[in-house]
């Protein structure tokens, strides 16, 4: 699509402010109830979803050409969606986020890219990463000295894809390890990428590169293709919202679980029980790309059609990406299913989750914003009298780790699938 | 004119180099399609004109500041804080927009029952923070979003819960106000340091300056604290919701039921309506789903409670006889929450309303007693935070013929004229969608403590970015709606208000216009008493024409 396209979208947008906020039925204080980490941490309008219809409208309009700090401003984006799920309360002719996306997308083309921004895409070109300073060469030491396939030389079912964080983070490295032997010790026919192991791109995609996305992401769709697996299985949320919403509008139609569907599957079959008594308050942070955006993507091509005179539908029927079918349970019956595990929920959770922070490449492009945005997260999470964090992405745990000099404000922050390794 | 480096420097001195923007991309996304909040002010392509800059005052001080600034150098301001609709815009071109969302504090003092809130204090979070204290307040017809602040002090504020708590006109306590040169007044008993429960003293009274029936609608200065009456909520300390977004539930314990109490015909709804008021059994009491036309409205009550419907749905859910059944059976309706203070209170007001539908005739709508629906109706109506539906047809709608205030024996018994006249209309042409004529909605009684009226408004769902959509339908209410009012002698036109607000372009009236406008009104008195107000607080006329005045030299000898 191009920008133009949405400018039905623009004008119809009615200025209701929703998006700025959680769904208001859920609302429970003053403190925690806005849901767009941008337009509250920035505070004009403009950086809200319909601030950001209204800038496009003008672009495309050619009332406007992006200024510099307009281009800024289409990055502070996050892409987690929030605003998308507010919005759909009342509307159904509305998309913000793939609006906002695709706003990245434009001023990138009228030349506004950031010397961040460079660097990141010739990573992801040049060694396969989005992660600045990472090596291609260094990708598969995650696994070293694991016993596991490599699916392009032994056939295997399941692949397991780690994801950037995983591959590189030297913390994270021996609880990718202990996932790799978790779905072998149940009986999965695993493997691994190895060398060929690369980055899935989602980040780019978040941040408007689209042509580098698409790029990679066909690499990677052919590579897995070639493999022959059956399963893909990450711990990763961005790779899974990669792998299951976008991939397939490139023609990859290969299973994909995240490893707490995984997990959640072998407890509800009897072949995970949990041995160890865990005496822990935790609370669960929902990741976006796991949690609202983590709906299957359902193949449209359709038109604008109005009914009954000047109703606004879709024909055929165009689906609906709200968050409703987001992966929110899978998470909390693990949870449920350690024992002595207390879950306290923080009061902005499931669809109407507050971002951690790094979404659409924000802890890079703009560190600060990104550092307050996951420690009005901690904030939330303390306030649940809980003594540790918990989710499942790499890049919320090392937000939240991040943000708060890696020791968490007096709140443990781990990621879900230590915790299932300390209660087996 | 952009602004001068001098005057920019001085405003970014107040509020901080982060809190204030001249840039382009940031002044448009302070604009408003006006044809979305009236198609009078269409064509689609009029809007709101572009601020010199937008600020973010961050205190009461900065206000203050910032409005000195602005008499200094003749420079005209518009404070909003949500910024729904062309009213919180700016009308004129050297002119500053004012945000007030970083100001956002509130307190509560439960055993008075009494809530202080700031302007980024929205109906929401207000409600959200009262319900801890087992408190609630009116939330406005326009919706949970509104700042409390605008609604209280600056406009009508009428809402489904006002039969029970009142409008915002009746729960203004005390103001912090900031003139529009810049002094600052507290008002009531907080003026006299007395604290902050009584509009009329010890302490300057302000009510007539700052309110009235609809508020100075933001052109007087700035309000930047606000205290208001909080009414009881017997319920617990949040909303209970449950479900799948959008349709969430609330499981509310059994003293709180909602139901859609329908009628066969029109006089004995409004016979039964006023004995609902009388009998002060209502939480909660409106009309409200007929706004999406009296075809659908059945059809998107489905839609509403299932996350996998859409608006394309209707024509099929149409066809199916249940929702059919619905339809028929919500033609006449009304719905209300009734709340319980206690077992025995609660008992009291069921028996009192079934025996009310005895008497007239009604029923309860068996479908919107079904626990999906029932439940969602609660959520609906306690938290009123669906009311951008009111766009979700067509992007915009504009609020016709409007009954306003109107008593209800009357207003119901030539409703049905009013609807056949918009079914006509939607026939006639492609410019508003055909939903079966009647799209009025309203709420029961607009007043505290009862009162047989009711704030119709009936919808027509039109496309603010279709010019024939925007023409059509102020053709259509000009010649049809309005006509019938002024045949009827049923006062002005409801959208008509707004047009009063500002010109077609988006742009203020000018002084002479606003004159030309209120010389012919049958009772001037109001207009020259505000035109007072105005030059004694507003010399230099810095906000736009939403505040109607009528210089005493204009008037009609």
């Amino acid at each position: 699509m191009a920008l133009s396209d949405y400018k039905p979208m623009m004008e119809r947008c009615s200025n209701c402010s929703f998006c700025k906020w959680i769904p208001f039925d859920k609302m429970k204080s003053v403190r925690f109830a806005a849901n767009c980490p941008s337009s509250t941490y920035y505070g004009f309008n403009t950086y809200s979803a319909r601030g950001r219809f209204q800038m496009g409208l003008a672009v495309v309009n050619k009332e406007l050409e992006y200024t510099d700090k307009m281009a800024e401003i289409t990055r502070e984006c996050l892409a987690c969606g929030a605003c998308d799920v507010s919005c759909k309360v009342c509307r159904y002719n509305l998309e913000p986020l793939d609006h906002n996306i695709e706003l990245k997308s434009d001023a990138l083309k009228a030349g506004k890219i950031s010397p961040v921004q460079k660097k990141m895409m010739d990573s992801l070109k040049k060694e396969q990463t989005m992660i600045a300073g990472k090596k291609k060469v260094d990708r598969a030491k995650w696994a070293d000295g694991l016993s596991v396939k490599d699916i392009f030389k032994d056939k295997a079912e399941v692949l397991f894809f780690p994801g950037c964080q995983y591959s590189y983070d030297k913390k994270l490295q021996p609880i990718a390890r202990d996932a790799v032997k978790l779905l072998q010790k149940s009986g999965a026919d695993v493997g691994i990428m190895g060398t060929a192991d690369a980055c899935c791109a989602g980040r780019a995609y978040q941040m408007g590169f689209f042509d580098e996305y698409t790029d990679r992401a066909e690499k990677n769709i052919k590579a897995i293709k070639t493999a022959g697996v059956k399963l893909v299985v990450t711990p990763c949320s961005d790779c899974y919202h990669a792998f299951k919403r976008l991939y397939p509008q490139l023609g990859f139609n290969v299973e994909v679980l995240h490893v707490v569907e995984y997990i959640d599957r072998l407890i509800s079959e009897g072949k995970l029980k949990f041995k160890k008594k865990l005496d822990m308050t935790v609370t669960y942070h929902d990741p976006c790309h796991l949690g609202r955006q983590g709906e299957p993507y359902v193949a449209w091509s359709g038109n604008e059609k109005k009914i009954l005179n000047q109703i606004h539908t879709w024909e055929p029927r165009r689906p609906r990406y709200n968050g409703s079918h987001g992966i929110y349970d899978a998470p909390r019956n693990i949870l449920k299913a350690i024992p002595g595990i207390k879950l306290e929920e923080m009061e902005r959770i499931r669809e109407y989750s507050w971002c951690c922070g790094a979404g659409g490449g924000c802890s890079e492009i703009s560190p600060e914003f990104s550092d307050w945005t996951a420690t009005e997260r901690i904030e939330e999470a303390r306030a649940t009298g809980a003594n540790t964090l918990v989710t499942a992405c790499p890049w919320c745990k090392n937000n939240f780790l991040g943000a708060t000099g890696n020791n968490g404000n007096g709140i443990k922050v781990l990621d879900i699938i230590e915790l299932v390794l300390m209660a087996i | 004119m952009a602004l001068s480096r001098e005057i920019y420097e001085a405003l970014e001195a107040i509020v901080g180099k982060r809190n204030i923007s001249e840039d382009p991309g940031v002044l448009e996304t302070y604009r408003c399609a006006a044809a979305q909040s009236s198609a009078h002010y269409g064509p689609y392509a009029h809007r709101t004109p572009t601020p010199q800059a937008v600020l973010m005052p961050g205190s009461t001080q900065e206000v203050q500041g910032i409005l000195r600034i602005c008499n200094k150098y003749k420079l005209k301001y518009k404070a909003s804080t949500t910024f729904w609709s062309s009213h919180g815009y700016i009308g004129d071109d050297y002119a500053i927009q004012i945000d007030m969302r970083r100001m956002g504090k509130f307190e509560i003092d439960p055993k008075n029952m009494i809530m202080t809130v700031e302007p980024n204090v929205i109906a929401a979070t207000a409600q959200a923070e009262a319900m801890k204290y087992g408190l609630t307040c009116n939330i406005p017809g326009v919706g949970c979003s509104s700042s409390m602040v605008a609604n209280v002090s600056g406009w009508g504020g009428p809402g489904p819960s006002s039969i029970y708590m009142g409008a915002a006109t009746e729960n203004l306590l005390c103001a912090e106000w900031v003139f529009p040169n810049g002094d600052i007044l507290v008002s009531g008993s907080a003026g006299s340091g007395a604290g902050w429960f009584s509009d009329e003293g010890p302490g300057p009274a302000q009510r007539a300056l700052i309110r009235g029936g609809t508020g100075t609608r933001g052109e007087m200065g700035i309000c930047t604290r606000i205290s208001f009456k909080l009414s009881p909520w017997p319920g617990p300390a949040y909303l209970p919701t449950e479900g799948p977004v959008p349709a969430y539930r609330a499981k509310l314990p059994d003293n709180f039921k909602a139901y859609a109490l329908c009628f066969p015909d029109w006089d004995r709804w409004a016979q039964a309506m006023m004995m609902l008021c009388d009998s002060e059994i209502v939480y909660i009491g409106h009309r409200q789903f007929s706004m999406f036309g009296r075809d659908i409205k059945a059809a998107m009550l489905e839609i509403l409670v299932d996350p996998d419907k859409q608006l394309c749905d209707i024509p099929t859910l149409n066809k199916d006889p249940r929702v059919q059944k619905t339809n028929k059976s919500l033609k006449i309706d009304m719905y209300v929450v009734i709340a319980g203070m206690t077992p025995e209170d609660m008992e009291w007001k069921e028996e009192a309303l079934d025996k009310i539908l005895e008497i007239y005739g009604g029923w309860k709508d068996e479908r919107c007693l079904e626990p999906d629906m029932e439940e969602w109706l609660k959520t609906y109506f306690i938290r009123l935070g669906h009311k951008n539906l009111n766009y979700t047809l067509c992007g915009s709608y504009e609020g016709h013929f409007g009954l306003k205030g109107s008593n209800l024996i009357y207003s119901a018994s030539i409703c049905e004229d009013a609807f056949a006249l918009k079914k006509e209309g939607e026939k006639k042409g492609t410019f508003m969608a055909a939903v079966g004529g009647d799209a009025s909605m309203g709420g029961l009684s607009t007043m505290g403590g009862g009162g047989g009226s009711m704030m119709w408004e009936f919808f027509a769902h039109f496309d603010a970015y279709e010019k024939e959509s925007v023409s059509g339908l102020c053709n259509f209410i000009t010649n049809v709606s309005s006509k019938y009012q002024s045949d009827n002698k049923l006062g002005h036109d409801f959208c008509r208000s707004t047009e009063l607000c500002r010109k077609k372009d988006g742009y203020s009236y000018s002084d002479e216009e606003l004159y030309n406008i209120f010389r012919d009104r049958p009772q001037p008195a109001p207009y020259i008493y505000q035109w007072k107000i105005r030059e004694a607080f507003n010399p230099n006329h810095l906000g736009g024409s939403y505040y109607p005045v009528l210089d005493p030299k204009a008037q009609k000898k």
